[in-house]
């Protein structure tokens, strides 16, 4: 789909989940030319990271990845991924915004994705979403084999000396990498000029670019709640993991290839307990309900049970939230499958160390007696919470945040999407938790927005009537 | 006379990548002798921006009409080279790309002789192909700026606001006298804990559609007739007495919906003292502060969350609201609440905290045991289990309020056929992806929103509303839709007019005429190909994938050893994914494959299948999405049925079907393939060394 880019001032949708991702092909399909910022190295935000998607069991990342491409290739987006926004003033019924690029230490003109560098890269350390579940990568590495931009950047922990003990081959010269214009010792660096390519800077820095915009669209996304320490045995025990490492585990493309196994032993887990609304209404865990937990917990018992039919699912729930189209249908599917149901209040998680198994008590909300169950790994759902970084980006804008740190919309009943700036809207996980259909829905309507401000007047931008 | 067919192969080494595994200067020799090819590159990065130049420099000096590119994978570089081609002056669909690192040197690393001699006969193959192919072009269809908005209700009025906010036409038809829908009924809305008169909002949309110059309204209006497609639709509307035709290029549905008939359930309908939530908020809404009401006893899920309806979404909250209400207006009145689950999400909670502290009392009761109602001299009460308790209660009711399931407009029966869209059997229409497609019919430039999907509240309406305007503003803007340059195209001489084609397209472009000829709309044709492996007179082609194509790929893939060989047909998006995946993750599988890359799995036609066990193949495999993902919506559920005719036909003609396999792979699923690709080989029994190829330096394959 090509469109002729609009002469005018470009679009600024910052977060690139589906939500962002959505938003910035409608307006640039509508003609618009939008720069697409995320502050992690790829697009594609939570949903490339997971397994399938209720109520329909579509793979995720099937149904992302072509959209990532269509983003990647289209000629009304500029991509700037490992960037945050920086500054944003109003000016003329614009915004001068100051974007900044942290060094990925590769140059992603010459890096075509190869990964020889990877295998060269002597450390491996956890992964940031799958350590827990024995997820690895190295300090030079690809986000994940799908990302957009499909160019490796290093750890830079690697740079710093902070992995030396562990086997990293630069950062013991007495000069610092950014003095040196050449790396006589990197192993990345041997590999890839091996290949001819040349691609990696270990000096490169930082790089910021000014740039005036006609409206702004605040795509931030959500945020998996980290249970606190201790949470139902959470970082005490290692086979009690949250619903995002279970979601990565039964994944094809995570770090078990998709085998459900447990942490402690690797060995396929025969019993496992969901806990919903885990740690709701706790220090460190939120007020609210996050809507997708219960339809989350159906499709990953549902698909646990296609992976292998024997193993026994349970889920300890509150109130099932099953409100939406098609979610009630893919309870009941779960049910018929053998899912089991209670209604309960978990009071506490304990480990048998002799097995690894988890001995849960918990009051049965039902008949109101207290009773066990054990099971061999247990799934917290804690939740969906907004961006931690959406303080630093409210205060930027000059944007509120409400209780929760979602962007706070002034009349979302008269005017859904608007902030109290004109000319900045929202969309996604930024308005509070979403999920996928929702998210996709407001990156369209946000776009219509965005583009009828970009398109008029001087203060003309649609915002809340006075 | 000279070869007018100038095909030229560049081989990508991708570093060692590729050339680390397979011999790249082999698969260039081997190339240079294939029939039509007049020139061979080998670049160590076929992508480089100094490759490219180069790519296109040789285009033109040797006049190129034909290009092959054997690198890493069309899902990811397609498109750049695509690019590359056309800048160079040449048709883009004059471009096959072959993949030699993800099928070969990724997944084949401990077998180069193997490897090498698959990457030969992939371009033997592509090259197959590219003497076929034919330019094509993208085709657009011509769209004007006027949209029909079809239902007045909030996400009506905001979608046809927002359509003409741009600058475009709207033409709003309600079959109701006023505008507002739902919400006119309504008593208030609710958001967080703010409170606001539904009638204020719709006044306040109402007023800003009939000032503006870009909207015409119709209130109690009747669509006489309705039909067309992006870009031509026409509609008969009959409002006050007067008809009028009117066309637009465009389509918003947002009928909106209805309560169910609450009849037979707790004598609704006969008794004055049970209504329905509705029927309460047109109440309070007049400002009936129900004076003498002292037992209100509300009932959650009435006709939904059973064998035949989901959860009707909303209601939990609107019971919750409409409890407070009465707790709060009534001094000493008794509201009781029965519920099995509270559906409240995000702030909602806060209300159940408020109606809590006014007095309303909360009752769980369980899924299989509804209250009853009883009637006791004139008295109203109900009969519930108490979960909590284990006990049944009885609770006196004044007002028996029932908080039912919603159902789809009456009007969408008529209206799915007229539109050629589908809804579900409550009536509400069906979207084209329940993640991905949320505003849209599978057919461009027609767009849903609001409540006529599913149930929902005000502010999600709203923005469905803008949304479903975004979705056919963007044809208005650009003034055209496009298909790219892969559609199908109809050859009328030997049809017999059985109308398949036009039934089975998922997009509505093909139409019949009333003597039932096919006609295709190009520029709606996705190219998925279903119609044209399914036509029985074989009348249709798919540009970039014909028939002749496809058979040249699959006879090149068997000129030599067929019988040690699996001939793959894999769809664009998932299956192909999946092969990607494979080889991004270094999965190591038997390379007895040649795989053949279609669209959707649905265009792989019987006939090209029993092709190739007429040419001696040991095993067939076609693989497409996993259900029920497919970027086509159904193509490989068709794929699924088509396949199981295949195999009845291939027992007939005395081949085993067990050897004609299926696989529905996600992208995600590198495994899944390669785990296919070993068990294929074992089940057909192949020799495990699929070796070098006596012919690895071999001439002309004819
Ligand atoms: C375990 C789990 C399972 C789920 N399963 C399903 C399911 O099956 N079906 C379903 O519909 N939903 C599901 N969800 C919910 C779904 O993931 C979300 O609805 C959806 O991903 C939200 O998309 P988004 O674009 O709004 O946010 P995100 O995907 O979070 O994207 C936001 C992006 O913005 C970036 N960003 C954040 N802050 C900044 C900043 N200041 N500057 C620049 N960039 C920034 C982030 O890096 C991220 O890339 C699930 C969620 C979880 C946790």
């Amino acid at each position: 789909m090509e469109a002729p880019p609009d002469s005018r001032a470009p679009i600024l949708v910052i977060g690139a989940g589906i939500a962002g991702i959505t938003c910035a092909l409608n307006a640039a399909d509508y003609g618009a030319a939008v720069l697409l910022v995320d502050d992690t190295p790829s697009i594609g935000g939570l949903m490339a990271r997971l397994d399938k998607t209720f109520p329909t069991n579509d793979c995720s990342i099937c149904i992302e990845a072509p959209r990532m491409y269509e983003v990647g290739n289209h000629p009304n987006i500029e991509i700037l991924a490992n960037t945050t926004v920086k500054k944003a003033n109003r000016k003329n019924g614009r915004f001068a915004v100051r974007l900044v690029t942290r060094p990925r230490y590769v140059d992603p003109e010459k890096c075509t994705g190869c990964g020889a560098c990877i295998d060269a890269c002597p450390v491996r350390v956890p992964d940031e979403l799958d350590g827990k579940i024995g997820g690895t990568r190295k300090l030079i590495y690809m986000p994940f084999p799908q990302a957009v931009p499909n160019v490796v950047l290093i750890d830079p922990r690697c740079r710093s000396g902070a992995m030396r003990a562990q086997g990293a081959c630069v950062g013991g010269c007495v000069v610092d990498c950014s003095q040196c214009r050449e790396c006589p010792i990197a192993l990345c660096v041997k590999a890839c000029q091996k290949e001819g390519k040349d691609a990696i800077r270990l000096w490169q820095a930082a790089t910021s670019r000014n740039i005036e915009v006609s409206a702004i669209v605040v795509a931030t996304g959500v945020m998996d709640v980290r249970p606190s320490r201790g949470l139902h045995g959470y970082d005490l025990y290692p086979n009690v993991i949250t619903y995002t490492q279970f979601e990565r585990l039964m994944n094809a493309g995570g770090p078990t290839a998709g085998r459900i196994v447990r942490p402690s032993d690797g060995r396929p887990a025969h019993k496992i307990a969901w806990l919903q609304c885990a740690g709701r209404g706790l220090a460190g865990g939120i007020p609210y309900c996050s809507k997708v937990c219960c339809m989350v917990a159906t499709k990953q018992t549902l698909i646990t049970k296609e992976h292998d039919a024997a193993v026994e699912t349970v889920v300890f729930l509150n109130d099932l939230k099953a409100c939406g189209k098609g979610f009630w249908a893919f309870h009941e599917k779960a049910r018929a499958a053998g899912v089991r149901h209670v209604k309960a209040r978990p009071y506490d998680v304990v480990e048998d160390p002799a097995t690894r198994n988890l001995v849960l008590r918990y009051e049965d909300l039902e008949t109101g007696e207290l009773a066990t169950e054990e099971a061999e790994l247990v799934v917290l759902s804690t939740g969906l919470k907004a961006s931690d970084r959406n303080e630093g980006l409210a205060r930027t804008l000059g944007l509120e945040l409400d209780e929760h740190g979602f962007f706070r919309e002034p009349d979302p009943l008269a005017a859904p999407l608007e902030t109290a700036v004109a000319g900045i809207y929202l969309c996604g996980g930024a308005t509070g938790p979403i999920d996928i259909a929702e998210a996709v829905v407001q990156g369209s309507a946000a776009a219509l927005k965005a583009v009828l401000c970009g398109s008029r007047k001087e203060h003309a931008c649609p915002t809340r009537p006075a | 006379m000279s070869d007018p067919t100038r095909v030229g192969v560049f081989v990508c080494d991708c570093g060692s990548n590729i050339a680390g595994v397979v011999d790249v200067p082999a698969v260039v020799r081997y190339a240079a002798g294939l029939e039509h090819v007049v020139f061979v590159d080998e670049g160590r990065w076929s992508c480089s921006v100094d490759a490219l130049a180069r790519m296109q420099r040789i285009i033109r000096e040797q006049a190129l009409n034909r290009v092959v590119v054997a690198a890493c994978t069309p899902r990811t570089h397609e498109p750049l080279f695509k690019a590359t081609v056309k800048e160079a002056g040449l048709n883009p669909y004059l471009l096959e790309f072959v993949s030699i690192r993800e099928q070969v040197s990724w997944v084949h690393m401990h077998e180069r002789d193997a490897a090498t001699w698959k990457a030969q006969e992939l371009v033997r193959m592509g090259v197959a192909k590219a003497v076929l192919l034919e330019e094509g072009a993208e085709i657009r269809l011509p769209v004007g700026t006027t949209c029909l908005v079809i239902g007045g209700g909030m996400a009506g009025m905001t979608a046809a606001l927002h359509v003409a906010d741009q600058g475009f036409g709207a033409v709003l038809v309600e079959k109701a006298p006023a505008l507002g829908g739902l919400l006119s009924r309504i008593s208030t809305v609710i958001h967080g804990r703010r409170e606001v008169p539904a009638t204020e909002l719709v006044r306040a949309a109402a007023a800003r559609i009939e000032a503006h110059p870009g909207i015409r309204v119709f209130t109690g209006a009747e669509i006489e007739s309705l039909g067309g497609y992006v870009g031509n639709y026409q509609l008969a509307v009959r409002a006050g007495g007067v008809s009028e035709r009117i066309d637009a290029a465009t389509v918003i549905v947002a009928t909106g919906m209805r309560e169910i008939d609450a009849a037979g359930h707790f004598r609704h309908g006969e008794d004055p003292r049970v209504v329905t939530q509705l029927e309460l908020e047109e109440r309070l809404r007049r400002g009936d502060r129900l004076d003498g009401v002292e037992d209100v006893v509300i009932v959650q899920c009435v006709g939904s969350r059973n064998e035949t309806r989901g959860c009707c979404a909303i209601g939990c909250a609107v019971a919750v609201k409409n409890a407070l209400r009465l707790a709060a207006d009534g001094a000493g009145r008794r509201v009781h609440l029965l519920y099995r689950d509270l559906s409240l999400v995000k702030d909602e909670h806060l209300h159940l905290e408020d109606a809590r502290q006014a007095g309303v009392r909360f009752l769980r009761f369980p899924d299989d045991r509804y209250p009853e109602l009883l009637e006791t001299e004139g008295k109203l009460a109900v009969r519930v289990h108490d979960l909590l308790l284990d006990r049944d209660l009885e609770l006196a009711a004044d007002l028996l309020v029932l908080t039912t399931a919603y159902r789809g407009d009456d009007s969408v029966d008529r209206l799915k056929g007229l539109l050629k869209v589908s809804a579900n059997a409550d009536g509400f229409f069906q979207e084209a992806h329940v993640k991905l497609g949320p505003l849209d019919f599978p057919a461009e430039g027609i767009a849903l929103g609001g409540c006529a999907k599913s149930p929902k509240f005000l502010r999600d309406s709203l923005e469905e509303g803008m949304g479903a305007a975004m979705r056919v503003s963007i044809p208005m803007k650009r003034g055209y839709v496009e298909a790219a340059g892969i559609v199908a195209e109809l050859d009328l001489e030997d049809c017999e007019n059985c109308g398949l084609c036009a039934k089975q397209c998922p997009y509505g472009a093909i139409q019949l005429s009333d003597q039932r000829e096919p006609s295709l709309l190009q520029a709606l044709c996705k190219g998925c190909g279903l119609c044209a492996a399914d036509c029985p007179m074989e009348c249709i082609s798919i540009v970039h994938y014909s028939d002749a194509q496809l058979a040249a790929q699959v006879d090149a893939a068997l000129a030599e050893r067929p019988a040690e060989k699996i001939v793959g047909f894999v769809c664009h998006w998932c299956a192909l994914g999946g092969v990607d995946m494979a080889g991004v993750s270094r999965l190591q599988y038997p390379p007895h494959a040649r795989l053949i890359r279609v669209m959707c799995s649905a265009r792989v036609p019987i006939r090209l299948v029993e092709r190739a066990f007429e040419r001696g193949a040991a095993g067939v495999l076609v693989a497409g999405c996993e259900f029920p993902t497919c970027h086509y919506i159904t193509g490989n559920y068709a794929c699924d049925k088509r396949m199981e005719r295949a195999r009845k036909k291939l027992a007939k003609k005395g081949y085993d079907p067990a050897r004609l396999w299926t696989l529905w792979c996600s992208a995600a699923d590198g495994p899944k393939f390669a785990g296919a690709m070993r068990e294929m080989v074992r089940a057909l029994g192949l020799p495990a060394h699929n070796g070098s190829a006596a012919s690895s330096t071999a001439g002309r394959a004819s």
